[in-house]
């Protein structure tokens, strides 16, 4: 078990990287850290490593303070997102070197570069220089380097990144496949919802060097902290609406600012809105949480579709309501024209609720919608 | 706005040939996409549409007027890169102003463009600011509003997106199709990322080997790819291939896999009969199902489940064949068990067993 205290981690006078990071990475965890580029996902990983020390704040393993150990004394396997591999050296020499570097036997070096290179698709490469590969091959060298040999942790920093998307999609479930094979310690980081969502038992949201939630995927999706971990987790973002409250009868009615009713809660659901004026209510749904309704359905709001996006298996329709835009997910076949006014059902009961960005309550979805 | 038209395009370097007598023609305010891997000869094809690079052999043609020797800058073609190269001592407004300017247009006009396209960019409360200190997104949108105000017939982007998390990703490319629906340029988006191509463009035009291997309208090329190529390439997850043997059937046709065999609906009836006995399966993982009651039903076992929470990827392992499924998130198998996986007839593609090499290269 790997523990950060307070890690705080300060380059020069002004760029903060990481602020006050709590964390726990479990023995035998797969942990993702997801965050957009200049999170300060790579510096907790250096931290751990113990290539870069935090400015203050501890680090500990099992128990036991680690800021004094050196990168090489600490058993972590790394891969860089730079790949940093040894150019002199052949792709097989890469990747038996940390295992020689450990006096296994030749019998075994052999076996396991071989194992390891054919779940990355590099086996046909063992005798090529580094110099004559693709950014995406050497990205797989390098993360074979890290993966082939025992490890207490393992820290792979966006280390599928650089491959086209076939492969990436290939990999990954290889690499959670052995990472449980292994019951290996793993510390993964990355800007895609998906491999977060994917990946991981748990997945800490870095933004702007801060923890904003760390959770399973369920949690994350399906109960996010705040509006930045809702907008940042789930492919398509969430999107949402902002509305005013309106209390009658045990109930809270959200509507629009043209007085539109856009969901419906019960006031013990909302306890914890507070009215206090100026705040910002904002209503948040995922794009498979509402639909195109009937022109005829007296609850749905009415939008304009600004923008249709076609995935293949499904199209999404981004609709402008007021000031605000909506995704919402449409089977492939229906046809749809940018300019069309449509009608929006929303799950009036089941809606992610936030006031000034953080999250109030999440209701279930219902059946139905 | 032009519309173009290639003729038997050739982009030769040296002895290697990078793009390989290609014809397409784009329409006046169509928004196409070039995609597939590097390599594939798309930003050859750009450039040359931009006049970076000469065209070896064939025609290029804006509007009916073969433009070869017409110079990069004389072809009125703005270019994405542009927007990494702001003027850093004068203002945003300036910066905008600049193509105006130096065309020597009159400061009134010069004004009135500046503010219009600032407005529809969003960065009018920004126009008095230096770039110094802008969020890359917002120097993005300056650099744009720049390459734009020039007001030029075709709208060049080659990989404005890659290397954006999820997020960004959504905003930049819903960006970039507003911008189409506002301007109505003639746009061509080069890119290896196939649902940035299916979500914005018109068109599809999926190259490969120097070669277009399919130019359609996003639809057609995820439902009726012409090759093993297309279908391979465009999708996420990937589609699922497996080999099969073809035979004829009681009038019909048939495919064997794993032991089982399945009739042919008709409308791949012509395709097998010319396949012959060697045959190429493919079908998409939302075409998958545990359980079910499909016709052609093999056995499989589980190798891995990812729940993405709106929905299960399944890794089901047949035989020597993985295949990854789509399934609702209450479907969640254990690790090795044996499932039955279901493959819906009416979504199943068939290629020639010799297109294998091209799925191969997908991934090389």
């Amino acid at each position: 078990m790997y523990e950060l205290k307070s890690v705080h981690k300060r380059y020069g006078l002004a760029k903060v990287a990481l602020r006050k990071i709590d964390l726990t990475v479990r023995d035998r965890e797969f942990l993702v850290i997801y965050g957009p580029a200049g999170a300060g996902k790579s510096t907790l990983l250096n931290i751990l490593a113990g290539i870069t020390k935090p400015t203050s704040g501890d680090v500990l393993r099992n128990g036991v303070s680690i800021l004094r150990v050196p990168p090489e004394k600490r058993d972590a396997a790394m891969a860089f997102e730079n790949y940093a591999l040894y150019s002199h050296l052949s792709v097989g020499e890469n990747l038996a070197f940390p295992l020689k570097a450990r006096g296994i036997g030749r019998a075994e070096v052999e076996e396991r570069v071989k194992r390891i290179s054919g779940i990355l698709g590099i086996g046909h490469l063992l005798d090529r220089r580094p110099g004559f590969l693709s950014g995406g091959q050497r990205q797989r060298v390098a993360l074979g380097r890290a993966i082939i040999r025992p490890a207490d942790i393992y820290l792979l920093d966006e280390p599928v990144g650089h491959l086209d998307a076939k492969l990436r999609h290939k990999i990954r479930a290889e690499l959670k496949a052995l990472a449980e094979d292994l019951s290996a310690t793993v510390v993964f980081t990355t800007t895609s919802s998906r491999e977060a969502l994917a990946l991981g038992d748990r997945v800490a949201v870095l933004n702007a060097g801060k923890l904003e939630q760390l959770g399973k995927p369920a949690d994350l999706y399906h109960r996010p902290a705040n509006a930045f971990v809702a907008s940042f987790v789930g492919d398509p973002p969430m999107s949402f609406i902002s509305v005013q409250p309106r209390r009658h009868d045990g109930r809270v009615d959200f509507v629009t600012a043209d007085g539109m009713p856009v969901a419906s809660l019960a006031a013990e659901a909302v306890s914890d809105l507070n009215e206090e004026v100026g705040s910002k209510i904002q209503v948040g749904f995922r794009s498979n949480e509402v639909r195109i309704a009937q022109e005829s359905d007296s609850n749905a709001l009415r939008g304009r579709v600004d923008v249709i996006e076609n995935l293949g298996y499904m199209k999404i329709a981004l609709v402008g309501i007021g000031n605000d835009q909506v995704s919402v997910s449409v089977p492939a076949g229906t046809s749809l024209g940018v300019g069309e006014t449509v009608a929006i059902a929303f799950p009036r009961d089941a809606v992610h609720l936030f006031q000034n960005a953080r999250a109030v309550t999440h209701a279930t979805p219902s059946a139905g919608v | 706005m032009a519309s173009i038209k290639a003729e038997r395009l050739v982009k030769r370097y040296g002895a290697v040939q990078a793009v390989h007598g290609i014809d397409f023609e784009i329409a006046d305010g169509e928004f196409v996409a070039i995609l597939g891997p590097s390599g594939c000869g798309k930003s050859s094809t750009m450039r040359m549409i931009a006049g970076l690079e000469t065209v070896t052999e064939g025609s290029i043609y804006f509007d009916g007027k073969r433009v070869n020797d017409v110079r990069a800058r004389d072809r009125n073609v703005a270019m994405s890169f542009e927007s990494y190269a702001l003027y850093t001592t004068i203002s945003i407004y300036e910066n905008i102003a600049f193509p105006l300017r130096s065309a020597n247009v009159d400061s009134k006009e010069i004004d009135r463009q500046v503010r219009d396209i600032a407005e529809k960019m969003e960065l009018t409360a920004l126009l008095h600011l230096k770039p110094k200190g802008l969020s890359s997104g917002q120097a993005q949108r300056v650099g744009l509003a720049r390459a734009l105000v020039r007001k030029p017939e075709v709208f060049l982007l080659d990989e404005p997106i890659s290397h954006l998390d999820t997020r960004q990703r959504y905003r930049m490319r819903r960006f970039i199709k507003s911008l189409h629906q506002k301007f109505n340029y003639t746009m061509i988006y080069v890119t290896h990322d196939q649902e940035e191509a299916l979500a914005l463009a018109d068109r599809v035009m999926v190259m490969s080997d120097g070669e277009i291997q399919q130019m359609a309208v996003p639809d057609e090329v995820y439902a009726r790819p012409k090759n093993a190529f297309v279908a391979g390439f465009v999708g996420e997850p990937p589609i699922n291939f497996f080999d099969c043997r073809v035979a004829a059937a009681d009038g019909g046709w048939s495919i064997e896999f794993e032991g089982r065999k399945l009739a042919l609906p008709q409308r791949l009836h012509a395709a097998a009969q010319d396949i012959g006995d060697g045959g190429l399966a493919a079908i998409r993982p939302h075409f998958l199902s545990i359980g079910g009651d499909s016709p052609l039903r093999v056995d499989g076992k589980v190798f891995i489940t990812e729940e993405l929470q709106d929905q299960n990827l399944i890794f089901v392992d047949v035989g020597e064949t993985r295949f990854t499924l789509v399934a609702h998130p209450s479907v969640t198998p254990k690790r090795g068990e044996a499932v039955p996986v279901s493959i819906d007839p009416d979504h199943l593609l068939l290629f020639p067993r010799s297109q294998a090499g091209k799925v191969e290269s997908i991934v090389a």
